[in-house]
C-alpha cells in the first residue's frame, strides 16, 4: 500500500473571497487527501462491487475529480491563496465537532458522496442509512479503506468515520441526534420531521432535504434531438423517483400538437440512449402506468420494450406516480408557473435566450432552488436545496492581529 | 350470459365460440366504460384472443373501473389483501356477473373435490361477511365453495389471529358429519390449524373424518417462514383421516368466479369460459413453454372490465396432454415477477 505523507500535520490552508481571508484548518494536509481519493479514483477503474450499477459507479469516478474535491472549498471560502501570500487571516474556520447524517432508503449514490464530501472537512461523521434498501454507502466506505494510501488521511477515515445500518426506532438514532453539532437529513418531510424532533444540542444546525420535485422547462421551438437526448438521458437515471430528475417536461409556449411532437421523438430517442432492457417489474409497471394515464386522460404511449412511458396532457389531469412516465404539459410561462410544485427544487431548462434577464426575474420571485440546463439537473456544488450546507459544517472564528 | 358455463369445465374446448362470447363481452364493455375506451382507442376486433384488450391489474388499484348499462346493477366492491404494495384493488360486483362467477368457481371446484354437499368451515370470522359494501378477498374466496357446502361456520373469532379458533363449535359440526371441507388462506390454515395446539378431543374426532382442506391466497408469507408445500400438506393430512386430501387454489379478485386449483400431477388447468395468455415482460410478445407474466382471459365478468388482465404473477404454459386427463390449456404458476430495488434521487 502506498504511504503520503506519513506524518501529516495539520496544516492551515487561505481562502481570499471579498477582500477576505479565511484560514480553514484541517487535521490532514489537503493536498495529500485529494491525493488519497484520486488514488481510490483509479482503484474505481479498476474494480467495481457487485452492489453498484455501472452508471452509478460512473458517476462517482466522475465526481472524483480534483476539480470536483477542490469545488467546495473555493465555493465556500473562495481563491486558494499561495504559500507566501502576505494577506492575514480575518477568520479561521474550523469543522464542527461532528456531523450525523440520516440517508434515506431509496437514494442510491447520496451516501457514498456525502461521504467524499464531508470527510473533506476533517471533522468526525456518524452516517445512517436506511434498513429497506441495498447499503451502499458501507460498500463504498469498505472499498475505499481497501485502497486509500496510509497515512493520516485514512487514519482520519478509519477512526472518524462511521457508518451503520439500522431502522428508524433504533435508539441509535437519538444518540446521533443528542451528540451532533450538525444534522443532515435525508428523506420524506415526515422522517425529517421525526429527526428534527429528536433531543438535539441546543444551538447546533440542522440541514433538512426533505420531498422535492423538478421539472424540465422547454421553450417552444427551441428543442432538438440534442435537447431530446439530455432530457432522455437526465430522466432515465432514476425517472421520478429522483427529485432532480424532471418529474414533468413544460414546454413552454408550446402547442398540444408540437407537444405531440416531442412526446414522439422522445419515444423514439429514448431506446437509442437507453439500451440495456428495463428489469421485468419495471416493464410492467409501465405497461400499467400507460393505461392508467390513458384512462385519466393522457395522451400517453409506451416506450418500445417498455422502457417507460412518455404522456401529454394538461395541468388539470390527475398525474399519479409512476416511476418511467415523463408527462409534457404545453403551457405559458404564466401558467408554468402558477402550477409549479408547492416543493420544487429544480427547474432544467431548455431555452431560446437563458440569457433574458426575465427569467432571471422569474426565478427570483418562484420558489425554484436550482435553474440549471437541462443536462445539469443531476449536477450539484456545494449548495443543495438552496442551503450552504457544506460551509455550515465549519464554525468560524473572527481572528484579527 | 356465456354458454360455455353449462359444459363441464374442463371438456374438450370450443374456441369459436369463446371468441365470439369474448368479442360480444370485449365490446359490452368498450361501450359501457370510458376508462377502458380510452386505454385502447384504437382497438375494434380481434381474431385470437391475444388481440384482446386487457388491462394491467395494477390499473385496478388506481382507477375505479365500472361499467354503466341498463342491464348491469352494481353493487359491493371487492377488495384484494393489498399484502404486497398495502393498496387494494377494488372489483365493483354485480348480480349478474356474480351469478356467473358462483357457478363457474362451484363447477370448477366441484371436479377437483366433488360435488356433494358437506360442512364447510372458514379459518375466518364472519364480521367481514356483514361489511357493508365492501368484501374482502379472503371471504370471497371462501364463499367460491358456498355451493359446495350445506352449511358454512366461522371459526377465528378475529380474522387476524389465529389463535381465536372457536374449536368447540367445530365439534359440533364433527358429531354429525363424516366429511368436512376446510378453507382458509394459506397461512392461516398454516397457524390456525397445522401449527395449532388442536383440543385433544377435536383431535381425536378430526382423525376419523375424511377432510378436504382448500387454500388460497398464495405463499409468500410461508416462504418468508420457509414452510414448504410438502410440509403444510403432511402438516395438514396428519390431522384428518382416511382420504383427506389438499387443494391450493389460485386465484384473483380482479378475476373473481375464476379459479385454478392445482391438480394432483402439479398444473393448473383452464375452463372452457377462461383462457391464459403468458407474456414476455419486456415486448409483451406470447410465450409458449417459456416462463412470462400471465394473463387471464374469461367471459362471465359484466359490471367492469375485469374480463382480461394482464397480471404481475409468473406462469409457463406446459404443453402436451395433463395425466390427470383435463383437456385444454395447463399451466405452472412460478410466484411473482421479482421486484426490483428502485434507487431514486440524484440529490448529487
Amino acid at each position: 500500500m502506498l504511504k503520503y505523507g506519513a506524518a501529516l500535520m495539520s496544516k492551515s490552508l487561505r481562502f481570499m473571497q471579498h477582500g477576505m481571508v479565511t484560514a480553514v484548518t484541517l487535521p490532514f494536509d489537503l493536498d495529500t487527501a485529494i491525493q488519497c481519493w484520486l488514488h481510490v479514483r483509479l482503484a474505481m477503474l479498476k474494480h467495481m462491487p457487485a452492489e453498484f450499477t455501472r452508471d452509478e459507479w460512473a458517476y462517482i469516478v466522475s465526481f472524483l475529480s480534483k476539480e470536483s474535491l477542490l469545488d467546495p472549498f473555493a465555493r465556500s471560502f473562495g481563491a486558494r491563496l499561495l504559500e507566501g501570500d502576505a494577506e492575514v487571516s480575518t477568520y479561521i474556520a474550523r469543522p464542527v465537532s461532528g456531523v450525523a447524517v440520516w440517508l434515506p432508503n431509496n437514494v442510491s449514490l447520496l451516501g457514498p458522496l456525502m461521504l467524499i464530501l464531508l470527510s473533506l472537512t476533517g471533522t468526525r461523521v456518524r452516517m445512517k442509512a436506511g434498513s429497506r434498501a441495498t447499503d451502499l454507502t458501507g460498500t463504498f466506505l469498505d472499498f475505499v479503506m481497501r485502497y486509500c494510501p496510509e497515512g493520516s488521511f485514512r487514519t482520519y477515515l478509519n477512526n472518524k468515520v462511521y457508518h451503520s445500518v439500522f431502522g428508524h426506532e433504533d435508539p441509535r438514532n437519538s444518540e446521533m441526534a443528542s451528540e451532533a453539532r450538525v444534522r443532515i437529513v435525508f428523506g420524506s418531510d415526515e422522517a425529517v420531521a421525526e429527526i428534527d424532533g429528536l433531543a438535539h444540542p441546543p444551538g447546533s444546525q440542522c440541514f433538512a432535504f426533505g420531498d422535492h420535485r423538478s421539472e424540465a422547462w422547454i421553450e417552444s421551438g427551441c428543442w432538438n434531438k440534442s435537447t431530446v437526448n439530455d432530457l432522455v438521458k437526465v430522466f432515465s437515471i432514476y425517472g421520478q423517483a429522483g427529485c432532480t430528475s424532471p418529474s414533468r417536461v413544460i414546454l413552454i409556449n408550446g402547442l398540444y400538437d408540437e407537444a405531440l411532437s416531442l412526446r414522439d421523438t422522445i419515444l423514439r430517442a429514448w431506446p437509442t440512449i437507453v439500451k440495456r432492457d428495463p428489469p421485468p417489474h419495471l416493464a410492467s409497471a409501465n405497461v400499467c402506468a400507460c393505461q392508467v394515464d390513458r384512462a385519466l386522460g393522457w395522451e400517453a404511449e409506451r416506450v418500445e420494450r417498455n422502457h417507460g412511458v412518455v404522456s401529454v396532457g394538461n395541468f388539470t389531469l390527475r398525474a399519479d406516480p409512476a416511476l418511467m412516465n415523463l408527462r409534457i404539459v404545453p403551457a405559458t410561462i404564466h401558467d408554468a408557473v402558477a402550477n409549479l410544485p408547492e416543493n420544487i427544487q429544480t427547474v432544467g431548462h431548455a431555452l431560446a435566450n437563458s440569457e433574458d434577464k426575465r427569467w432571471l426575474a422569474l426565478v427570483a420571485r418562484s420558489k425554484v432552488l436550482r435553474f440549471v440546463p437541462l443536462r445539469n439537473m443531476h449536477f450539484f456544488g456545494s449548495v443543495w436545496d438552496g442551503n450552504q450546507f457544506w460551509a455550515g459544517i465549519f464554525e468560524y472564528v473572527q481572528f484579527s492581529l | 350470459m356465456s354458454s360455455l358455463l353449462y359444459n363441464p369445465p374442463f371438456a374438450k374446448r370450443d374456441q369459436e365460440q369463446f371468441l365470439r362470447e369474448l368479442t360480444e363481452l370485449t365490446h359490452f364493455q368498450l361501450e359501457g366504460c370510458e376508462e377502458y375506451r380510452r386505454m385502447w382507442p384504437a382497438w375494434k376486433c380481434a381474431v385470437e384472443v391475444s388481440q384482446f384488450p386487457y388491462i394491467h391489474v395494477g390499473a385496478f388499484k388506481q382507477i375505479a373501473l365500472r361499467t354503466v348499462s341498463e342491464t348491469i346493477k352494481t353493487g359491493r366492491v371487492l377488495r384484494s389483501s393489498a399484502t404486497t404494495s398495502g393498496v387494494s384493488s377494488r372489483i365493483v360486483l354485480d348480480p349478474k356477473s356474480s351469478e356467473l362467477q358462483s357457478r363457474s368457481s362451484a363447477a370448477i371446484l366441484a371436479d377437483y373435490i366433488g360435488c356433494q354437499q358437506r360442512p364447510l368451515v372458514v379459518l375466518d370470522s364472519a364480521i367481514g361477511l356483514r361489511a357493508i359494501g365492501g368484501l374482502s378477498a379472503r371471504i370471497a374466496a371462501a364463499m367460491s365453495l358456498r355451493p359446495l357446502a350445506s352449511d358454512v361456520m366461522f371459526l377465528l373469532r378475529d380474522s387476524n389471529d389465529p389463535n381465536s379458533m372457536k374449536w368447540e363449535n367445530i365439534q359440533r359440526i364433527l358429531d354429525q358429519e363424516d366429511e368436512l371441507l376446510v378453507y382458509g388462506f394459506t397461512y392461516m390454515l398454516w397457524l390456525a390449524w397445522a401449527k395449532n395446539e388442536i383440543p385433544e378431543r377435536v383431535r381425536d374426532i378430526l382423525k376419523a373424518k375424511r377432510i378436504i382442506f382448500v387454500h388460497s391466497g398464495g405463499w409468500k408469507k410461508l416462504e418468508a417462514i420457509k414452510v414448504s408445500r410438502e410440509e403444510l400438506d403432511t402438516m395438514l393430512l396428519a390431522t384428518g383421516g382416511q382420504g383427506s386430501k389438499v387443494i391450493d387454489f389460485y386465484g384473483l379478485v380482479e378475476q373473481v368466479g375464476i379459479v385454478y386449483p392445482m391438480c394432483e400431477h402439479g398444473y393448473r388447468h383452464v375452463p372452457l369460459w377462461a383462457d391464459i395468455l403468458v407474456r414476455d415482460s419486456i415486448t409483451l410478445e406470447l410465450l409458449m413453454n417459456e416462463p412470462g407474466q400471465l394473463q387471464l382471459v374469461n367471459t362471465i365478468s359484466w359490471g367492469a372490465p375485469y374480463h382480461n388482465v394482464l397480471t404481475e404473477d409468473l406462469a409457463r404454459i406446459v404443453p402436451g396432454k395433463c395425466q390427470c386427463g383435463r383437456h385444454g390449456k395447463r399451466f405452472e404458476l412460478l410466484g411473482r415477477i421479482p421486484n426490483v430495488e428502485i434507487r431514486g434521487c440524484a440529490n448529487v
